[in-house]
């Protein structure tokens, strides 16, 4: 089945009203996930955006089809653990589904989701990555990138400050874990997210862990129709490259040959506007030293452009 | 609880919360059927699902559309135009 004909025939499991910001691609991200894990599904939602528009639901209303709980911004890993374990006692299979912002991935939660990672509990997490707390007001993550404007990193009218640290490499972290199935996905490339969904699903033996870099129009300062061109542009500016690994065997999944100039990805997002040239160089030979770590973990493989 | 609610180990509560997002629509998107190519962009990148197919033409369902124009943007026949919502 191709990407439109899926979209367009399965049952959307997440309620038609909710309230994320106007041309939110997380909201995207949650409904083309959900549509691919389908009803058979138990939904975890920590503290975050996609907590906080409802989809967790409020006064005994729930946002989504399935059963879907609000574990603590900590402990997401762990409960989901133990409702695997509660459904391997019952004898009942069903996908055991995390969707995690970075703060309750990269920051709060990354204890429980080591602790599921090195002992193989089947879970399937997914996180969504806005490079920050976005529905509190915006602060920093250590998943956030070096100069980047938050309200916990601010910026002086001469355009001194932002962030001072490079972002955690998240996804790598997770695939040096030695697990099953680790995935970066993009709501740009939407076959691709579909596929990499598909192959958590079929993880039997541990943690399948997707990370969705999403970028945040309200905290990054984006226009709302530029929601998927900009996330479409990490990619193309090797920012985010999007590649999978089963046990440290990777795969650039999209692979980008002739990388964009990084300035097409920051020129259009306000959290970098106050950057000097020097700055933004820094960013894309970040992005270049990871893309080329990367590729050397792909050596060997055919499809290392 | 009804049979369904019973095969889950959590029941799934009293009922499915929505917001009415349609209000917050500013502006709405209107497709051109005459120079829609039927590729299925716009139904691929509706962060709300509001696109719909139909006898193999995509119809966009206004009811909770937000009006954010990712699939005008992303149409790559340009044929969705962005028009002003009148005041409610």
């Amino acid at each position: 089945m191709n990407a439109l004909d899926l979209l367009a025939e399965r049952e959307d499991m997440i309620s038609p009203g909710i309230s994320a910001c106007v041309g939110c691609n997380v909201e995207l991200t949650l409904r083309i996930v959900m549509k691919v894990l389908g009803p058979n599904t138990v939904l975890a939602i920590p503290p975050g955006c996609m907590g906080g528009v409802g989809v967790v639901g409020w006064n005994k209303r729930s946002g989504a089809k399935v059963p879907v709980f609000f574990p603590l911004l900590d402990n997401t890993a762990s409960m989901l653990a133990g409702i695997r374990l509660a459904y391997d006692a019952k004898g009942k299979d069903a996908n055991i589904v995390a969707f995690a912002g970075d703060g309750a991935t990269v920051d709060a939660g990354f204890q429980a989701l080591s602790g599921v990672a090195e002992r193989g509990d089947r879970i399937i997490y997914i996180c969504y990555d806005n490079e920050g707390y976005m529905n509190t007001g915006y602060q920093r993550s250590s998943s956030t990138s070096k100069g980047s404007w938050t309200s916990t990193t601010p910026v002086s009218k001469d355009g001194h400050g932002g962030k001072r640290q490079n972002g955690k490499d998240f996804p790598m972290i997770m695939a040096m874990h030695d697990i099953p199935y680790v995935a970066t996905a993009s709501p740009a490339y939407v076959p691709d997210l579909i596929r990499k969904v598909e192959e958590a699903m079929k993880v039997r033996d541990g943690l399948a862990y997707i990370h969705v870099y999403n970028p945040c129009l309200t905290g990054w300062g984006i226009r709302a129709e530029e929601s998927i061109s900009v996330a479409r542009l990490a990619v193309k500016t090797r920012y985010f490259p999007l590649y999978e690994a089963r046990r440290r065997e990777f795969r650039i999944t999209v692979p980008v040959p002739k990388p964009l100039p990084i300035e097409n990805f920051t020129s259009r997002i306000k959290k970098f506007s106050h950057l000097g040239p020097e700055a933004i160089a820094d960013l894309g030979k970040l992005a270049e030293d990871r893309y080329a770590f990367l590729q050397s973990l792909c050596r060997g493989k055919d499809n290392n452009a | 609880m009804n049979e369904a609610e019973k095969e889950y180990i959590s029941p799934v509560g009293e009922g499915l919360y929505s917001a009415n997002t349609g209000d917050w629509r500013t502006q709405k998107p209107e497709i051109d059927q005459e120079t829609c190519s039927r590729c299925g962009t716009c139904l691929i990148y509706c962060p709300t699902s509001s696109v719909r197919r139909a006898d193999g033409r995509f119809i966009i369902n206004l009811s909770f559309c937000k009006g954010c124009g990712v699939c005008a943007a992303e149409c790559p026949n340009g044929c969705i135009a962005m028009t002003r919502e009148a005041k409610r």
